[in-house]
Parts: C-alpha cells; sequence; structure tokens
C-alpha cells in the first residue's frame, strides 16, 4: 500500500478549519479532530470496516489544543495513522503523541496568537481604521492570517513527516522569539494610539500645563485598567461601571 | 418585503458566516469587531459611522484570552449592535460624542448575553458529541461528519438568531434611547468619551506586556503626545 494520496491530504488539510465545529464541554475539540482525520483513515482502512471504527475511536478521546497548532498535531497523527495501518507502530503510539503534545501546543498557540498576533493585528487594524476603515480591515484581515494560515500550512506539511519533523518544525519556528517581537510591536502600536487619544482629549482644554496634565491623567488611567486586566477584572466589568457613572453620576 | 426587512436579512445569513468564524470554522478573525460594525453599518446605511464604533470596540475585549474552556465577551455580538446602531443613529439624529459612548457602552450587555448564549450552544454540543459517540460505537463511521454538521448548525442558527436580536436592539435603541444621549437631552455620556480609547490601549498593553514592553509603551505614547503637540504649537 502506497502513503495517502494528495487529494485525501488536501482535504484533511481543509477539514482542520472544522476542529472546533462541535466544541463541547466533555471533549471539547474531539470530534472536530475525527471529522478532520476521518478522510485518512477511509483511505488507510479501505474495506476493513472494523478497524476504521477502532481507529476512529481512538481520535473521538478528549482533545483541546490551540486551533491553528492543531494542523501540527493532525498532520503528525496522519503519519502515524498511516503507520499503524501497516503494522509497523503500537495503536496507542497515536493516544500518547496527542496527548502529550496538545497541552504544549495549546500554551503556544494561546500565546502566540491570543496574546501577540491577535493584539498586534487588532492595533493595527483599528489605528489605519482612523485613515480609512478599508485600510483598517485589511489590515487587520492580512497580519493576522499571513501567519495563521502560513502556519497551519506549515506546521501540516511538517506533521506529515512525522513526529520528529514535527517537533524540529516547532523548534525551528521560534514561537518564543515572534511571540516577543509581535508583542514588541503591539505594545508600541498600542502606545501609539493611547498617545494620540491623550493629544486629542488634552487639545479640547488648550494650555502647556493642563495638557501635560491630560497626559498625566491618561497614562495614569492607562496604568490603573492595565493593572485591572492583570487582576482579570473583565473588560465589560468596567464598561459596566462606566455605564453606571454615566447614568447616575452624570445626571443633570 | 420592505428595504429594512431586506437589511434583516441580509445582516442574519451574514451573522451565521461570521457567527462561525467566531468558533466553529476557519477563524479567519471575519468576526473581529473592526469587520462586523462595518459590514452591519453597511448593510444598515452607513459604514463609516459602523467602522467607527468598530475601531473602538476592536480593542476593548481583546485583554479577555478565548484559553482553555473559557469564554471571552461576544464582541462579535456587540459589534452587531454597536453597527446597526451606529448607522441609524447616525442618519436620523447624527452620531455625537454622547450618542457614541451610549453605544458603546451599551454594547456590553450584548457581549455578556452573547457569552451565555455561546455557553449555552456547547452545552448543547455536548449531547450531540455524546450521540456521535454512541452511533460509532454501533458501527456507524459517518456519525462523525453529522455530529460535526449537527454542530456547525447549530452554532450558525445561534449566531444568526443572535444577529437578528442584537441588530434589532440596536435600530431599537438608536431611534428610541439616544434622543436621550445626545448633547441635549440630560445624559452627558460625551464626558466618559476619552476614556474608552484608553481603555483599549489598555487591553492591548496588558496582552503585551512584559519587562521589554512596558517602557517601551510608554515611551511610545509619549512621544506620539509631544510629537501631535509640537506639531499643533508649530500651526
Amino acid at each position: 500500500m502506497g502513503g495517502i494520496p494528495l487529494r485525501i491530504r488536501r482535504k484533511v488539510w481543509l477539514r482542520q478549519f472544522f476542529l472546533q465545529g462541535c466544541w463541547n464541554y466533555e471533549g471539547m475539540q474531539n470530534v472536530g479532530f475525527a471529522y478532520s482525520i476521518l478522510p485518512a483513515l477511509r483511505d488507510r482502512y479501505e474495506n476493513r470496516p472494523e478497524d476504521l471504527s477502532r481507529a476512529l475511536k481512538r481520535h473521538v478521546e478528549f482533545f483541546n489544543t490551540h486551533p491553528a497548532m492543531a494542523s501540527v498535531i493532525l498532520g503528525a497523527a496522519v503519519r502515524l495513522e498511516e503507520r499503524v495501518a501497516a503494522g509497523e507502530a503500537d495503536p496507542r503510539a497515536v493516544g500518547t503523541f496527542k496527548v502529550g503534545l496538545m497541552g504544549s501546543l495549546g500554551a503556544i498557540g494561546d500565546s502566540y496568537f491570543w496574546g501577540s498576533l491577535k493584539p498586534m493585528a487588532s492595533a493595527a487594524g483599528a489605528i489605519l481604521a482612523f485613515v480609512h476603515p478599508l485600510l483598517g480591515i485589511a489590515a487587520l484581515l492580512l497580519l493576522y492570517n499571513w501567519s495563521h494560515l502560513a502556519i497551519r500550512f506549515r506546521g501540516f506539511a511538517a506533521g506529515m513527516g512525522g513526529e520528529e519533523s514535527a517537533v524540529r518544525f516547532l523548534r525551528e519556528a521560534g514561537f518564543a522569539e515572534r511571540t516577543e517581537n509581535r508583542k514588541m510591536i503591539a505594545a508600541i502600536l498600542g502606545g501609539a494610539y493611547a498617545g494620540w487619544v491623550a493629544s486629542h482629549a488634552a487639545h479640547l482644554f488648550g494650555g502647556a500645563w493642563m495638557e501635560l496634565g491630560i497626559f498625566l491623567v491618561a497614562a495614569t488611567a492607562v496604568h490603573l485598567f492595565t493593572v485591572l486586566f492583570r487582576k482579570a477584572v473583565s473588560p465589560s466589568e468596567v464598561l459596566l461601571l462606566l455605564l453606571l457613572v454615566g447614568t447616575l453620576i452624570l445626571w443633570r | 418585503m420592505t428595504a429594512m426587512e431586506w437589511r434583516f436579512l441580509l445582516a442574519t445569513a451574514l451573522g451565521g458566516a461570521i457567527y462561525l468564524d467566531r468558533t466553529a470554522a476557519f477563524q479567519l478573525m471575519l468576526h473581529r469587531p473592526l469587520v462586523v460594525a462595518s459590514l452591519m453599518g453597511a448593510i444598515f446605511g452607513n459604514f463609516a459611522a459602523g467602522a467607527q464604533v468598530g475601531a473602538v470596540l476592536e480593542l476593548l475585549y481583546i485583554a479577555r484570552l478565548p484559553v482553555g474552556a473559557s469564554i471571552p465577551p461576544d464582541d462579535t455580538g456587540a459589534a452587531v449592535f454597536g453597527g446597526a446602531a451606529a448607522a441609524v443613529a447616525s442618519s436620523s439624529i447624527g452620531l455625537d460624542p454622547g450618542s457614541f459612548v451610549a453605544i458603546l457602552l451599551l454594547s456590553v450587555l450584548c457581549a455578556e448575553f452573547g457569552k451565555y448564549a455561546d455557553r449555552f450552544v456547547r452545552r448543547m454540543n455536548g449531547r450531540i458529541a455524546h450521540l456521535t459517540v454512541e452511533w460509532m460505537d454501533r458501527g456507524d463511521s459517518q456519525a462523525v461528519e453529522h455530529g460535526l454538521r449537527a454542530g456547525v448548525t447549530l452554532f450558525a442558527v445561534f449566531g444568526m438568531a443572535l444577529t437578528i436580536l442584537f441588530s434589532g436592539l440596536g435600530i431599537s435603541a438608536a431611534r428610541h434611547l439616544l434622543t436621550r444621549f445626545g448633547p441635549e437631552s440630560h445624559f452627558q455620556f460625551a464626558a466618559l468619551l476619552p476614556a474608552l480609547p484608553l481603555l483599549g490601549a489598555a487591553s492591548i498593553f496588558s496582552c503585551s506586556r512584559t519587562d521589554r514592553t512596558a517602557p517601551v509603551f510608554y515611551l511610545t505614547m509619549g512621544c506620539v503626545f509631544a510629537a501631535t503637540f509640537f506639531f499643533r504649537w508649530l500651526g
């Protein structure tokens, strides 16, 4: 039996975008993962329904990682299933590999995608939207998806090369450095945004000392809000408080 | 069908797609407030007003990350409300600073409601997943595909329902409530205007804050402030 055909690999790659299609509190991404890998399993276990059923059951176990980073695990799981079907590997190795990698990839993905790439793209989009809304939208989508789609593609290809290739990809991709760089860009964009807002507010009052005072108030406000967010206060709670302040105190 | 009914129909169809992008499929950031509020603004008559609200909303909720099983506030729902309200308000009473702030603050109610709706969908998905595994145990390998389609459909249907609800609320708020938040009303929400973008900047900062980035953030803030001050002084 030869390797998994390109058309099947393409199908699996496309199906990874539905990893969270049936996200639930018990198995989390389990149904999505089984759905993604199904074409590869069907190809390997053609005319062997019982083996197919057993293989599929391995993938409805609990699974949760960052959706974009799942491409690496998915590719490697396809490769492992290929070896299991050929009798070259123990079926238990599939579950062990998935469980071993999903936690660390989840942490890397959350930190990189949600903690640095998304804030950077959002800040760039929000700032450029003041120039033209379409420019802001384009910046947001391009900055995020350029990296997002590349990792989905390259991660899957690396996973298909086997477990060692997947681990090599994760080492060479330099996620720690990338995260740090994007956080720096996000901080610069965020600082520029805050400075522009403070300057805009200060201009309404006029007078050099007054403007300096407004700047200090703005910097203190940003610091205070940041401390609140770091202490797990939700933005919704701050906004609800402002709504209450607006309704009660500003009543004239 | 009236023009408004067509607009609702279009918003509902788009709502299904953007809510799918939020969790169930793709995650291409089409569900971000900047995109959603601009789209809703375009559908309900004022693209620029929607984008104006979306640009501020974009940053407000970024501090809450969808890590593990935690569900952040539904900023997509807030943007549906905000975009529709801003478009209608700007065409009927004009989007004054008071109304602008009021839209942003009222949208938090949609964000919180959307979060609970999201939790409910995920609980229902648990039942679907359970049935999927049951059918698989009986040897039906197609159960996985049926289960996933059911989950995606549930997300899409709830997304459409939330879009109808939030855009409807946005339009009602713009027509009946926002007139109270304008410059001639008793509520002077405009005074809170600078606080919201600063909250957004703090949201970015709290995500990106490290020992290296903290001084850079404040230094950039100071430099941009000084530069704008200098250029204004030059005239």
